[in-house]
């Protein structure tokens, strides 16, 4: 027998001790009327509480509400220890007499999940606790014997100061009405509770709800006739109301196996949808929504080698786990984080539905994962080929403009020189001598413009002797000390030498334009399948790939290689720019 | 003293003739490729071949192969590329291990037609000849703790015109001084490099780039 068991083997031997002791006790009273009746009412409410609540804790051990059931049953058994003879046994036994009420309030504010969400539902059964046991005293401290009018035989009141009946029932209305109030504000709640749940968790409530507002209804009345001294319907109702109540723990019974069934049901039904294989990502959200009662419930997908979130679709959305008003449940399969639930707060209150439910769609999820990577990685290649179009306009503009405001003017400027000196060759040869020296001068301003533009297009260098050149190069008109480490010597293939080439053109023309660094390091290595490219200053950090275009334009051109660019920037300590790029 | 000379482009090529004939230079043979250039140099053994860099037929770098055959095959011919671009790569490459009768242009230098026949004859003499371009760009390197930094700016102009390839006496005129002066220049330059050094001019080339390539 496990550990869980024996306890609760031993919980129920103090029930049947407490209930038959509470008997005795009502069985000996000398001012108790019906006494056999009451007997018999009593037993059947305290241990149907502790019957059915030690049944439910065994059968649902991680819910808290089988042990909240037990604890109303010993509560219950508070109640008929006021028959007792003793003074100072009565006295205590009167005190508590009203506690069983806050403990069935706690009880029906708990459920299903077996312990209290909201702070307003922990306020509300600290108030239930506060109106049944403390504003019970002070209307005790004015009556010589409790409930004199029809008790004739009670003991004696220890507590009484003095003897005021109408002190006692002004007291005795201040503690019946906030405890009306309380029970409006606990039935509306549960009815509200009742009627934002779907699916399982409303099948669930339904029998708790309907069970635990009668006894509420009843219990009100019964408040009701006690304040306007009609004690006979009282008394009746007193019975009415414990009948009632007995017939409350079958409710949670009910409740919380209802709960069970019907996840079986959502389960089954689930992975009766799921099994075909051509699930999108709408029907599988849908078959989750309904079986877990949450019509609201979103799906998320985990991209781990992007590390960001995305729908169905594969468009980004924000990180689910940071977002107040719903909670997130994260779906695993083998070990990785695939996808997150986000749903209704109140689903937290299952947690085994949460997880059978995320369990039975892992796989499915997993598929819709890949799909949904699938997408973003198309829409992703989608915007980065408009971007690179986009640049390749502007590289051409760029390249326009500066051909024509350069070498394109100074060779018109050298036109008009040379005709110039064309006519002064007889009158003024020094003239013309001049022109020319000048027309010289021009054009070998112009073959140096005309290169250097040449080279920013593509640089010779690197297709004549490959990258390590190419890199020297660079490294040697850097305004900075660049030390270049090895460079793999073998010819890689041409698009795979050109980027890396640019990633290093723009990381050092970055670290010359903002960095304010010192030296910077160029590193260049070829393992894997793959070439890493890492340029490395110390300076002051703080670079921004989104803010630039140049960044942004090299890691699309990783991109359309299946490569990828990384930066990272903190500030102060230098920035290091990091590109790896496929190459078999 | 005679030549050949290979360039894809007619044009130039034919200004490139002209200048070295208006300079009293035989041209024995123009090549439009590679394959005919070795093919005239093998034929006519001439004291200097002319090569661009980038010719037919992948216009990648079939003039500088040619060279380092041109110079494997025939170590007495001197060897002078002209090259579209300056990259110290090429040219370091080219001087790498013998920088006696070799020359490395940017192919603009032509238009300056007594530099360009000037280091066509230091080629041909067995010299060597590297383009002011390549020679700024090394100098101009950034280097931490750079020891360039110790030299006087004269110490730096006689650096870069030795590493162009240039005697004594001809920086001596370049700079408007004595030889003697040039003499004390360089001892100076070489101690405060650490390098050793040595009477003959190609091979203080090549003390010179191997330091600057550093």
């Amino acid at each position: 027998m496990s550990g869980l068991r024996r306890a609760l083997v031993a919980i129920g031997a103090a029930g049947l001790a407490a209930g038959a002791a509470t008997s005795l006790v009502v069985a000996h009273s000398d001012h108790t009327d019906a006494r056999g009746a009451f007997i018999a009412v009593s037993l059947l409410l305290g241990w149907s509480f502790i019957g059915t609540g030690l049944f439910a804790w065994d059968r649902r051990p991680e819910n808290g509400t089988g042990a909240l059931m037990v604890m109303v049953g010993f509560a219950w058994f508070l109640q008929p220890l006021g028959s007792v003879n003793a003074p100072l046994a009565f006295a205590i036994a009167v005190i508590f007499a009203n506690t069983f009420y806050a403990a069935l309030i706690q009880l029906l504010l708990a459920f299903p999940a077996g312990r209290l969400a909201t702070r307003r539902d922990r306020r509300l059964v600290a108030a239930a606790y506060f109106t049944a046991v403390v504003l019970q005293v002070p209307q005790l401290f004015f009556l010589e014997t409790p409930n004199e009018d029809y008790c004739d035989n009670c003991p004696e009141n220890l507590l009484a100061v003095m003897d005021s009946v109408p002190t006692a029932q002004a007291l005795s209305a201040l503690q019946a009405l906030p405890a009306l109030a309380l029970f409006a504000v606990v039935g509306v709640t549960v009815i509200r509770r009742w009627r934002a749940a779907r699916g399982a968790q409303r099948a669930a409530l339904a029998p708790v709800v309907w069970a635990g507002v009668v006894m509420l209804a009843m219990a009100a009345v019964q408040l009701v006739a006690g304040l306007a001294a009609q004690q006979g319907v009282a008394q009746i109702f007193f019975f009415a109301v414990l009948t009632a109540m007995a017939a409350v723990p079958y409710g949670f019974l009910v409740g919380l196996l209802r709960s069970r069934i019907s996840r079986a049901a959502a389960l089954s039904g689930l992975v009766t949808r799921l099994a075909d294989p051509v699930e999108s990502d709408r029907e599988i959200r849908d078959a989750l929504a309904e079986a877990l009662g949450d019509p609201q419930l979103g799906l998320t997908y985990w991209l781990p080698d992007d590390e960001r979130w995305v729908d169905g679709s594969g468009a980004p959305v924000p990180d689910p786990t940071r977002l107040g008003h719903v909670a997130t449940t994260m779906v695993r399969h083998e070990g990785a984080t695939v996808a997150a639930l986000v749903h209704d707060k109140r689903l937290e209150e299952q947690p085994e539905l949460l997880e059978t439910v995320s369990a039975a769609a892992a796989l499915a999820l997993e598929n819709q994962r890949l799909d949904a990577a699938l997408r973003a990685r198309v829409e992703e290649l989608r915007t980065s080929r408009a971007r690179i179009v986009e640049a390749s306009y502007a590289a051409r503009r760029r390249l326009e403009r500066d051909l024509h405001d350069g070498a394109q003017q100074r060779l018109v400027a050298l036109a008009l020189d040379l005709r110039l000196a064309r006519t002064k060759f007889d009158a003024d040869p020094a003239a013309a001598a001049e022109l020319l020296d000048a027309s010289i001068a021009e054009l070998a301003q112009a073959t140096d413009e005309l290169r250097e533009l040449a080279r920013g297009i593509h640089p010779a260098v690197l297709t004549d002797r490959g990258l390590g050149a190419a890199l020297d190069a660079l490294a040697t008109r850097a305004p900075l000390p660049v030390e270049l480490g090895s460079v793999p010597e073998e010819r890689l293939p041409e698009p795979v030498e050109t980027a890396a080439y640019f990633v290093v053109a723009e990381a050092l023309t970055n670290v010359a334009k903002y960095a304010e660094a010192t030296h910077a390091e160029v590193s260049v290595e070829r393992a894997n399948g793959t070439l890493r490219v890492e340029v490395r200053d110390d300076g002051v950090g703080g670079a921004d790939p989104a803010a630039g275009t140049g960044l942004r334009g090299l890691a699309d051109r990783l991109a359309a290689l299946d490569g990828r660019l990384e930066v990272s920037s903190p500030d102060g300590s230098g920035t290091v720019v990091r590109a790896e790029v496929p190459c078999a | 003293m005679r030549v050949v000379i290979a360039e894809d482009s007619v044009l130039l090529r034919e200004g490139i003739v002209r200048i070295l004939e208006d300079a009293g230079i035989e041209v024995a043979g123009q090549a439009g490729d590679a394959e005919d250039l070795l093919r005239k140099v093998r034929a006519h053994k001439p004291d200097v071949a002319i090569t661009d860099i980038r010719m037919p037929p992948s216009h990648t770098d079939e003039g500088l192969r040619a060279a380092h055959e041109i110079r494997g095959e025939l170590p007495e011919v001197g060897v002078l590329v002209l090259s579209q671009y300056v990259e110290q790569g090429y040219a370091l490459d080219l001087l790498a291990d013998n920088a006696a009768g070799v020359g490395y242009l940017l192919k603009d230098r032509v238009g300056d037609v007594d530099a360009f026949i000037d280091a066509v004859r230091r080629v041909s003499e067995g010299g060597s000849a590297l383009d002011p371009e390549v020679v700024s760009q090394l100098l101009g390197r950034k280097r931490r703790d750079d020891p360039l930094d110790e030299l006087t700016p004269r110490e730096r102009e006689v650096l870069g015109l030795m590493a162009e390839g240039r005697s004594n006496q001809a920086i001596a005129a370049a700079l408007i001084v004595t030889e003697r002066a040039v003499e004390k220049h360089v001892t100076s330059i070489f101690s405060k490099l650490d390098l050793v050094n040595t009477p003959e001019d190609h091979r203080r080339v090549l003390a010179v780039l191997a330091y600057l390539r550093e």
